[in-house]
């Protein structure tokens, strides 16, 4: 694995015809913690994922990690793991295929899609079509994807979406251990409940703006949880 | 090899659809030239020269540049099955440089349509001599010739898979690719070589440079009944750099047109 990683958002903007998805965005995420990058359904999360792996061109600012755009980076895919909606797949190729064609991308050997698998509980479904599968599979199988490299950031949006109670809880655990190993990982939800009990750090968006950044801990300070805290936020901002 | 090439060689193989060319190569090569020689263009309507003569041997083989939707098709799928079914999410994400895919596509596309060029091909030679056995005629053109335009017409089938993965590329959409290469190749190359005067372009459009390769084309025998005048076509040769200019035209825009869009 590559030494830990920083990331550096500097007022991010993107319009998309009349939506500003995001508008000056700015704040960092540390390597070794779980970062909650939260905010209500078309808040701008997924746009600002999106600009960080140079999917989507900003109008403007900048998305560094490690210092370097996305696309600026050596290895981008062994650098930043990323795992965007749940359906990427060619729904007539199998698990295993799909991540033996990215494994080839990355140029590692083929013992790593079957670590992948392994290491994302879904080895049983390997040689099934992926568009037979069902969406905690996909999940999973994206997981798989973003795990492919090895890589010390984790970005993930949405990861808990149709993952069964246990499927979050092994996710939450899985999660922590990549974090102790001193990776950062920063998860994209709407999901306020499952992201307490998930992250250290929390980003807060909110109609594409930053409403708050920092540790959990501080932003529920006096005993309110998260959601309760959020609505504050929200209600105070409105 | 390359990383991305095997990456998308991978990918090609990696689904079902590729088992559909080796038929639809040995449709458009040997079925289709063993039904024109088995009826002989002599029995067309009109009649046409019969296989006994190097100009029917060149009509039965140009019908094979009829069928370059279909490596055309293939070629396009490259892209904008990626599109489709959201995979170019992940393939960008593997390779933030885009022209890097693409130029990988390309390859990868440039080499299958090779192979399905030379299952053409053969398929072609194979039902050529065996029906003209079958029907007792010899054959009008010698072994050479037929060869060099066999050859050519396999290179023509790679060409097309080329030009279709530049067309995916600059369309992504599946359904409107399929629709505008199957009305371009079908319907406005064919009308334009109807149309007199337009027609003077047809030689220089890719159907155009197909004929020239075979030096024959059944549009241009359909165009001297319409219109009294056919298009003359271009010689072998500048037909095929003609259609490699497309190819390479494809195959920049292809590398070219993706770099900025947005994939969302
Ligand atoms: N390609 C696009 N074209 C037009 N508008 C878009 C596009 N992508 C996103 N938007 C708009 O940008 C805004 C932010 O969307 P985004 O998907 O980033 O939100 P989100 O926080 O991820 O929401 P959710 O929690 O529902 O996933 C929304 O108003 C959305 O409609
Ligand atoms: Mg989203």
């Amino acid at each position: 694995m590559h030494p830990p990683h920083r990331l550096e958002i500097r007022g991010l903007t993107k319009r998309f015809g009349k939506v500003e998805a995001v508008t000056d965005l700015t704040f960092d995420v540390e390597p070794g913690r779980v970062t909650g990058f939260l905010g209500p359904n078309g808040s701008g999360k997924t746009t600002t994922l999106r600009m960080l792996l140079g999917l989507v061109a900003p109008d403007g600012g900048t998305a560094r990690i490690g210092g370097r755009r996305y696309r600026d980076l050596p290895e981008p895919a062994r650098t930043v793991g990323a795992a965007l909606e749940a359906s990427n797949f060619h729904p007539a190729r199998t698990g295993r295929d799909h991540l033996r064609v990215y494994a080839d991308m990355l140029g590692v050997p083929t013992a790593r899609v079957e670590e992948a698998l392994a290491l994302t509980g879904i080895t049983d479904a390997a040689h099934r079509r992926a568009g037979g599968y069902s969406t905690g599979m996909r999940q999973r199988l994206n997981l798989a994807t973003a795990l492919l490299g090895d890589p010390p950031v984790l970005v993930l949006d949405e990861p808990t979406n149709g993952l069964d109670p246990e499927g979050i809880a092994w996710l939450r655990g899985l999660l922590r251990r990549l974090a102790g190993e001193g990776r950062m990982v920063l998860v994209a939800s709407h999901v306020l409940s499952e992201a307490e009990r998930l992250v250290d750090d929390v980003v807060v968006m909110r109609r594409g703006r930053l409403l708050a950044t920092g540790p959990l801990a501080a932003l529920t300070a006096d005993g309110i949880g998260l959601e309760a805290a959020f609505l504050r936020l929200t209600g105070a901002a409105a | 090899m390359n990383r991305l090439v095997r990456a998308e060689l991978r990918r090609l193989f990696s689904t079902p659809l590729w088992r559909w060319g080796p038929p639809v190569a040995l449709l458009s090569g040997g079925a289709l030239t063993a039904m024109a020689v088995l009826v002989g263009p002599e029995h067309f309507d009109p009649p046409m020269p019969g296989i006994g003569t190097e100009a029917g041997v060149r009509l039965v083989l140009s019908l094979i540049g009829l069928t370059v939707l279909a490596p055309a098709l293939f070629g396009a799928l490259a892209v904008t099955s990626e599109y489709r079914h959201r995979t170019i999410t992940y393939t960008f994400l593997f390779a933030p440089r885009r022209h890097r895919v693409l130029a990988a596509k390309l390859a990868a596309y440039a080499l299958a349509g090779t192979g399905y060029g030379l299952i053409v091909a053969g398929s072609a030679a194979a039902a050529l001599y065996g029906a003209a056995s079958v029907r007792g005629v010899a054959i009008g053109a010698s072994p050479e010739t037929v060869a060099g335009i066999l050859a050519s017409l396999a290179a023509a089938m790679a060409a097309y898979t080329v030009i279709g993965v530049g067309v995916g590329a600059l369309l992504r959409d599946q359904t409107a690719t399929l629709a505008v290469l199957g009305a371009y190749l079908y319907m406005v190359e064919h009308l334009l070589a109807l149309i007199p005067g337009v027609g003077a372009v047809y030689p220089f459009l890719p159907g155009g440079a197909t004929a020239a390769l075979t030096q024959a084309s059944l549009m241009g025998e359909a165009a001297v009944e319409v219109s009294g005048s056919a298009a003359h076509l271009l010689p072998p040769l500048v037909g095929a750099a003609v259609l490699l200019a497309y190819a390479l035209l494809a195959a920049a825009a292809a590398v070219l047109l993706p770099m900025r869009r947005d994939v969302t």
